[in-house]
C-alpha cells in the first residue's frame, strides 16, 4: 500500500533523510519510532505530497507523490502533529467543510459527519465551537476530518502528543477500531509501550537513517541479541540462577524486583528447555513467562549506535 | 453543478461567508464605512445646499452635484484602499500561521481554488460595501450634472481598483509567510497604485513637442492610478496642468482647459475656457493642451482615462494572480523542474 524508495530530503547542507526505504502492505499498523528531529515528520509530509523529496520516490497505493499529488490525496487522510482549527464554525460544520473540500456531495456529507462524529465519540459536541474544544478533543476531530473521505491509508504524526493517559487509551481504541475497518495507517510517536501494542509493523528512524523495519517482535529480535524471561521462583534463587547460567542458551541473568530475568538466544523451543532444565533441577518454579517490551531496547539499541 | 460553478463556489467561500458574518467586525465595519461615507456625504450636502438655496441656478446646482460626486468616488475609493489589503493580506498567511493551510492542500482543492475562494469571498464583502454606498451616491442626482453612466464608470474603475488590491493583497499574502510583512507589503502596494503612479506624473512629466499635433498626455504609467480617471469622469473634463511639463501654463480649474481642434494638415487650433487656479493667469498660447475625457496621444491614444486605468489594472491582476497560483502550491509543477526531476 505505502512503498518508499531511497528518499532523500536535504535542506542546504543539512540531510534530514538519508535514502529512506520502507514498505507497509495493506491493512497494516506501521509505527515510526525515532527521536525529535530523525526525519518522521519530514516522511510523512512528502508521504502526503506537501513535500517534495531532493530524490527517491514514494508511492501510495501506486500513486507517486509527485506526479499524481491529487490520486494520493483521495487515498489518504493525513492529521499533522501541530494544526489549527477556524474559529466560528462547530464541529459538525467544521466536518462539512473538509468533506466539501473532498467534493462530498452534499446530501452525504451530514450522515458523514454525524457517523465520524460518533466514531470519534464527539456526538454531543456537534454543535460546539470548534475553537473551544480542549486538545483531546481537537485531536479526533482532526482525525474525524482525516476520515471525511474514507481514505484506505492514515497518516496520522504524533496523535497522542499532549493527550492525557484517558484520552491516549481513547485514541488507542479508535485506531485498533479503524484498523478492524481495513485502513492501513502509519502513526509516528515516541510512545513506544503504546506502539508495541497497536501496531503490527514497526520503522525505527535516527538521523534521517532508517535504523530497522519490519514485524514488530522481528525488528525487536533483530536489534536485541535475545529475548527475555522473568522466572519467579519459590526460594533458591541462587540455585536457580546457577542453573540458568550454566546453560548455553542463556546470555545474561539478572535479579530484577524479586524475580529473575534471563536473556537467552533461541526460540519457544529453547525457552521450554530452559523451564525442562529449572524444574529437573529441583527449583521449584511458580511463573516463567517471556518478557514484552523489548521495543524500547530494541530503540535505544538503534539509536544510540551508528548501525 | 458544472465544472464552472464548482470552480466559482467553492468551499472556502461558504466557509469564509460563515465565519466572516458570525463576527461583529464585518456590521462594525460596514456600520463605519457608511457612517464616513454618509458624513462627508452629509457635510458637502448640508453646505451646498444651503448656496445652492442663496443663489439657485441650473448650473450652479450642478456644479455642486458634480463636486459632491467627485468627493465622494475620491474619499470611497481612499476607504478601499485601506479596507481591501486588510481583507486578503492575510488570507492565505493567516492560514499558514494557524496551521491550516496543509490540511487544505490535502484536500482535493486544486490551490487556485483556494485562492480563488479567498479572493471570492474577500471581494463580495468589498461589493457589498460598495452597494451600500449606492444610497449615499444617489445624493448627486438631487443637484444634477451628474449622469448615470458617470456614476456606472466610477463605480466600474473603483471596483476594479478594489479587485487589484485584493489580488495583490492575495499575492502578498501568498509571497510571504507572516501576515505582518504581507499586509505592510499590500499597503505599500495599494500606495504605490494610488499615489505613487500619481507622483511619478508630477516628478517625471512628459516634456511638450512643440511640433507635436496632438495634445500631450501624461506618462502612461499614471494611468494606473484610479484617481486620474475619477477626476475625469466626475469633473465629465480633460486634465490639465498634470503630468506635462508645465511650460508657462497654470493648473487649471476642473472643466476647464484649451479646446483645440486639429487642422487638415496637422495644425491646431485652440482657445481657453478655463478658470485659472490660484494666481496667476492663462500662460501663452500653446497648442499642447487636452481636451475631452480621452488621453490625447501616448501609448492610449483614443482610449477613456477609465479604459486604459482599467486595462493595466487587470493586466497587474492577472499577473499577480498568476504568480499566487504558481506561488502556493506546496510542490510546483514546472515544466523545467519536472524536466529535471526526469533526468534524475
Amino acid at each position: 500500500m505505502i512503498t518508499v524508495e531511497g528518499l532523500t530530503k536535504t535542506y542546504g547542507n543539512r540531510t534530514a533523510l538519508d535514502h529512506v526505504s520502507f514498505e507497509v502492505p495493506k491493512g497494516e499498523i506501521f509505527g515510526f519510532v525515532g527521536p525529535n528531529g530523525a526525519g518522521k515528520t519530514t516522511t510523512l509530509r512528502i508521504l502526503a505530497a506537501l513535500l517534495e523529496p531532493t530524490s527517491g520516490r514514494a508511492l501510495v497505493d501506486g500513486a507517486d507523490v509527485i506526479e499524481h499529488p491529487d490520486r494520493v490525496h483521495e487515498r489518504l487522510g493525513y492529521m499533522p502533529d501541530f494544526f489549527g482549527v477556524y474559529d466560528q464554525l462547530t464541529a459538525s460544520e467544521y466536518l462539512d467543510f473538509y468533506a466539501s473540500c473532498y467534493r462530498q456531495p452534499k446530501a452525504r456529507r451530514k450522515k458523514v459527519a454525524d457517523d465520524l462524529l460518533e466514531l470519534v465519540g464527539l456526538t454531543d459536541r456537534r454543535d460546539q465551537a470548534v475553537d473551544t474544544l480542549s486538545r483531546g478533543l481537537k485531536q479526533r476531530l482532526c482525525l474525524a476530518r482525516a476520515l471525511v473521505h474514507d481514505p484506505a491509508v492514515l497518516l496520522l504524526d504524533e496523535p497522542a502528543s499532549g493527550l492525557d493517559p484517558r484520552a491516549r487509551v481513547e485514541m488507542r481504541e479508535i485506531l485498533k477500531e479503524l484498523q478492524t475497518m481495513g485502513k492501513t495507517i502509519v502513526i509516528s510517536s515516541h510512545i513506544l509501550p503504546e506502539l508495541t501494542e497497536l501496531c503490527t509493523m514497526i520503522g525505527i528512524i535516527d538521523q534521517g537513517r532508517m535504523r530497522a523495519t519490519g514485524p514488530v517482535q522481528d525488528v525487536i529480535r533483530q536489534l536485541t541479541s535475545g529475548r527475555r524471561l522473568r522466572i519467579s521462583v519459590l526460594g533458591q534463587k541462587e540455585e536457580a540462577a546457577a542453573v540458568l547460567k550454566a546453560l548455553p542458551t542463556i546470555q545474561e541473568v539478572a535479579l530484577v524486583n524479586g524475580a529473575i530475568e534471563a536473556q537467552y538466544d533461541g526460540d519457544d523451543a529453547a525457552a521450554a528447555g530452559i523451564l525442562q532444565a529449572l524444574t529437573a533441577a529441583g527449583i521449584k518454579v511458580s511463573a516463567f513467562s517471556q518478557l514484552e517490551g523489548g521495543l524500547e531496547d530494541a530503540f535505544m539499541k538503534a539509536t544510540s549506535e551508528d548501525v | 453543478m458544472n465544472r464552472i460553478a464548482v470552480a466559482l463556489w467553492n468551499p472556502i467561500v461558504a466557509k469564509e461567508y460563515r465565519s466572516r458574518m458570525r463576527t461583529w467586525r464585518s456590521p462594525l465595519a460596514m456600520t463605519i464605512y457608511i457612517l464616513l461615507l454618509g458624513g462627508l456625504g452629509w457635510a458637502i450636502f448640508s453646505s451646498t445646499a444651503s448656496a445652492a438655496r442663496n443663489s439657485f441656478n441650473g448650473g450652479q446646482a450642478a456644479n455642486y452635484g458634480q463636486a459632491l460626486f467627485l468627493w465622494l468616488v475620491l474619499f470611497q475609493m481612499v476607504l478601499l484602499a485601506f479596507i481591501t489589503p486588510a481583507l486578503t493580506a492575510g488570507a492565505v498567511s493567516s492560514e499558514r500561521e494557524r496551521q491550516t493551510i496543509d490540511l487544505l492542500f490535502v484536500t482535493k482543492l486544486p490551490a487556485f481554488s483556494i485562492l480563488w475562494g479567498k479572493l471570492l469571498a474577500s471581494m463580495s464583502f468589498v461589493m457589498l460595501l460598495l452597494l451600500l454606498s449606492v444610497p449615499i451616491f444617489s445624493l448627486v442626482f438631487l443637484f444634477g450634472g451628474i449622469e448615470l453612466d458617470q456614476v456606472l464608470n466610477a463605480f466600474f474603475v473603483t471596483a476594479v481598483t478594489a479587485l487589484t488590491l485584493g489580488i495583490i493583497g492575495i499575492a502578498c499574502s501568498t509571497a510571504f509567510k507572516r501576515t505582518l510583512p504581507a499586509t505592510v507589503a499590500a499597503y505599500g502596494a495599494a500606495f504605490i497604485l494610488l499615489a505613487g503612479s500619481l507622483l511619478f506624473g508630477l516628478l517625471f512629466p512628459t516634456d511638450i513637442n512643440p511640433n507635436a499635433t496632438k495634445a500631450p498626455a501624461p506618462p502612461a504609467i499614471t494611468y494606473l492610478s484610479p484617481i486620474l480617471p475619477l477626476i475625469v469622469i466626475g469633473t465629465n473634463g480633460p486634465i490639465n496642468g498634470y503630468g506635462i511639463r508645465n511650460g508657462g501654463i497654470y493648473p487649471m480649474a476642473q472643466g476647464g482647459g484649451m479646446v483645440c481642434s486639429a487642422g487638415p494638415n496637422g495644425s491646431g487650433s485652440c482657445y481657453s475656457n478655463a478658470v485659472p487656479i490660484g494666481k496667476g493667469s492663462i500662460g501663452p498660447y500653446n497648442p499642447a493642451q487636452a481636451s475631452g475625457t480621452t488621453i490625447p496621444s501616448g501609448l492610449f491614444s483614443g482610449w477613456q482615462y477609465w479604459q486604459a486605468t482599467v486595462t493595466m489594472q487587470l493586466v497587474i491582476s492577472l499577473i499577480a494572480l498568476v504568480l499566487s497560483a504558481i506561488l502556493l502550491p506546496p510542490i510546483r509543477h514546472l515544466p523545467w523542474r519536472r524536466r529535471a526531476r526526469v533526468a534524475a
